[in-house]
């Protein structure tokens, strides 16, 4: 009787522990986001990570003291901060204050010539670095230019030239401008590449063309087809560009959707040449393992791009609503995001900024701007990113060592660690790292000076080996020879 | 079975590495081979290829050292084995060739010892090379293969009193044949399967109507 009484009592203890244990996670534990991790590694499997970025909340037009939004398309951040969103449904501009929290104005007239005027399903919109408003007015085929003041200043109308087709038409739908005010249109169906016109409006050419590939067995078969079968076929066109920014070197990041989800993203420099870096998976079109049946099938569709920092951007997926984060070099530093009907996820995710630590996103479906703040695993690794841009090795391998710790297996970690330790001179823990890392062009490099070393240290020693092994071999071979010497003799005995 | 694994048999295998046509004559006529250590060579080829893919240096090896599983490996490389030399067999024993299925399974076998230890020096060798010194390694290997499948073609040639020309034409209806058996033995499976869970299921329904 005592017995069961005292063993009632263990147990109740041991379960009262187990329950007080129950709520308590430990620090650093890996936040619950209502979408998926990862990334992929050097063999390009999917790796579950902790999660760079968490939901935190949404801004609807009524949490900001404003109607709803209907269908925004676009929005951009101006230098002062202010948020532009165009409210494409309502046919208007709202100026958000950088903290999302009320509206500090609203555009959707202006005076032109004394009469006032409108705009038609703004669908993008862009501030320039003084302050000018840029709207791709998109049903009025025009782009208007305002004063930092709200003020009519110009419009950009369809542009003529002998390089346009006949049956040109104009509907701007995402329009950037660069540092020289020269503004970057996208207008819907110019394959030929993105609009570039002058800071006085006057059209210059396309700009960015992206080259169509036909593969060789594409070129056999219709060396085979009939005109009427060659007619039938999908025409060979390139795809259009879907979202542009601008980077603080002046390069135009631009997105478009590629079929064959190799390459989502252009950095086109001032002749219009892509000079992006494609990292070691040669590869910055987003999922690299997608299905190619069922829901959510094929490769990412990349509606938009931002530049962020020190190299990186990341790159909004319409598809299945990730967001990819690229560093300078094309390496895939983490994804987020997801497309569903929960809290932080998306319905028709169409635009994507920073702002300030957070990133932002627009979503078309849901009608409201979602945002995202950094975790702790997010801002190390963006923070590590940011020192080996400014060419800080050293300091970054304390940042890389604290990502280890949170994802054992991150091989852009180790790499970093690799690389400062290279740079140190210290190559035996350099290969290690570089191991860790699968980067077998910097372990080579590490190596070579490794073996290196090892054969100055000792080149005393084998240099002594050699010689010894040369006469210990030339003795051999004498006694071998003066006895056969003898038994010759004997023989002649 | 002593007979077999005499030590005139192993000095022979290597006397049949450094003269394939006189070697491989004297198997099919004198009996000087041996099946059991064409078998032995068999596993330690499949033992050397699961050496080279676990613990070949970092800068020559792409594989995950996580899929390597050196059982199925050995399996594959015997069910492999064991398939080229009852296709080959039952090819040539159409085409007129004279060489007996013993005498095939010792052609084949020891043509893979050249292989065996090239990839086993390769892969030592693979551990002290940089990124461009990755080709010797290649090099290295590729030796290896390219005299086991000099080896082999010579050794079926021999054994089957063929010339070249109906070597190569064996060799590639060969692979036919052993395409088709397995063909077969899946067909075969699947409908086993088949008749299988149609049993079960008929046994499931007397379990519930009972």
């Amino acid at each position: 009787m005592r017995k069961t009484t005292r063993l009632k009592r263990i147990l109740g203890v041991f379960v009262l522990s187990v329950m007080a244990a129950l709520p308590v996670t430990p620090a650093g534990a890996a936040q619950e986001v209502p979408y998926d991790t990862y990334n992929y590694n050097y063999w390009e499997d999917v790796v579950r990570t902790p999660a760079a970025y968490t939901p935190e909340g949404s801004v609807s037009g009524t949490d900001v003291g404003t109607t709803a939004f209907k269908e925004p398309r676009d929005f951009c951040i101006s230098a002062e901060g202010e948020i532009y969103v165009a409210d494409t449904g309502n046919n208007r501009i709202v100026v958000l204050d950088s903290q999302m929290k009320k509206v500090n104005r609203i555009i959707d007239t202006f005076t032109v010539d004394g009469e006032e005027d409108r705009f038609s399903a703004p669908y993008g919109v862009c501030v320039s670095e003084n302050g000018e408003l840029f709207v791709a007015d998109s049903n009025n085929a025009r782009v208007v230019v305002l004063t930092p003041q709200g003020e009519y200043k110009r419009v950009v109308k369809e542009p003529k030239s002998e390089i346009l087709e006949d049956d040109f038409a104009f509907i701007p739908i995402k329009v950037t401008v660069d540092y020289a005010d020269r503004i970057y249109v996208i207008s819907k169906g110019a394959f030929e590449g993105i609009l570039v016109f002058e800071a006085d409006g006057t059209f210059s050419g396309y700009f960015g063309t992206i080259e169509v590939k036909i593969s060789v067995w594409e070129k056999f078969w219709r060396r085979f087809a009939s005109k009427e079968e060659r007619s039938n076929t999908q025409l060979y066109i390139p795809t259009e560009f879907t979202g542009i920014d601008v980077d603080s070197e002046g390069f135009i990041y631009a997105s478009n959707i590629d079929s064959e989800g190799k390459q989502a993203v252009r950095r086109l420099n001032p002749q219009g040449k892509d000079v992006i870096q494609k990292g070691e998976n040669k590869n910055v079109g987003g999922d690299i393992r997608y299905s190619n049946y069922g829901d959510y099938n094929g490769p990412s569709e990349i509606v938009d791009v931002v530049y962020r920092n020190k190299g990186m951007y990341s790159l909004l997926d319409r598809k299945r609503g990730r967001i990819f984060t690229y560093d300078k070099e094309g390496n895939l530093l983490y994804i987020f995001g997801g497309i569903g009907l929960q809290d932080g996820t998306f319905q028709t995710p169409v635009a994507i900024e920073q702002n300030g630590e957070e990133i932002i996103v627009l979503d078309a479906g849901r009608n409201v701007i979602m945002k995202f703040r950094e975790t702790n695993y997010g801002s190390l690794i963006n923070d590590a990113v940011g020192l080996r841009y400014n060419g800080d090795e050293k300091q970054a391998i304390d940042k890389w060592n604290e990502v280890l710790r949170l994802d054992e297996n991150n091989e852009l970690a180790n790499n970093g660690i690799g690389k400062a330790y290279l740079t140190a001179g210290d190559n035996e823990n350099a290969m290690h790292y570089f191991e860790l890392g699968m980067n077998k062009e910097y372990y080579s490099i590490a190596y070579k000076r490794y073996r290196n070393k090892i054969l100055a240290d000792n080149l005393g020693w084998i240099m002594t080996g050699v010689i010894a092994l040369i006469a210990a071999g030339i003795v051999f071979k004498k006694i071998k020879r003066r006895k056969k010497g003898i038994v010759r003799e004997e023989g002649l005995l | 079975m002593k007979n077999l694994l005499s030590k005139d048999k192993w000095k022979y295998a290597l006397h049949t590495v450094s003269h394939p046509a006189d070697g491989f004559y004297e198997i099919r006529h004198r009996d000087r081979g041996s099946v059991v250590v064409a078998v032995i060579f068999v596993i330690l080829f499949s033992v050397a290829w699961s050496v080279n893919r676990i613990s070949a240096g970092f800068i020559v090896n792409d594989i995950d050292p996580r899929e390597v599983n050196s059982i199925s490996e050995l399996i594959t490389v015997l069910l492999f084995f064991f398939l080229l030399c009852v296709s080959n067999w039952s090819i040539t024993c159409l085409m007129d060739g004279k060489g007996r299925l013993k005498d095939i399974v010792i052609a084949i076998g020891y043509s893979t010892l050249p292989a065996t230890v090239c990839i086993l020096i390769g892969t030592v060798f693979s551990r002290f090379v940089s990124e461009d010194e990755a080709a010797f390694y290649t090099m290295i290997c590729g030796i290896g293969i390219a005299y086991t499948l000099f080896m082999m073609l010579v050794g079926i040639m021999t054994v089957h009193n063929f010339t070249l020309g109906k070597t190569i034409i064996t060799l590639f209806l060969t692979i036919i044949a052993l395409l088709l058996i397995v063909f077969i033995v899946l067909l075969i499976v699947d409908l086993i399967n088949q008749v299988y869970s149609f049993l079960y299921s008929i046994y499931q329904e007397l379990l519930f109507r009972a």
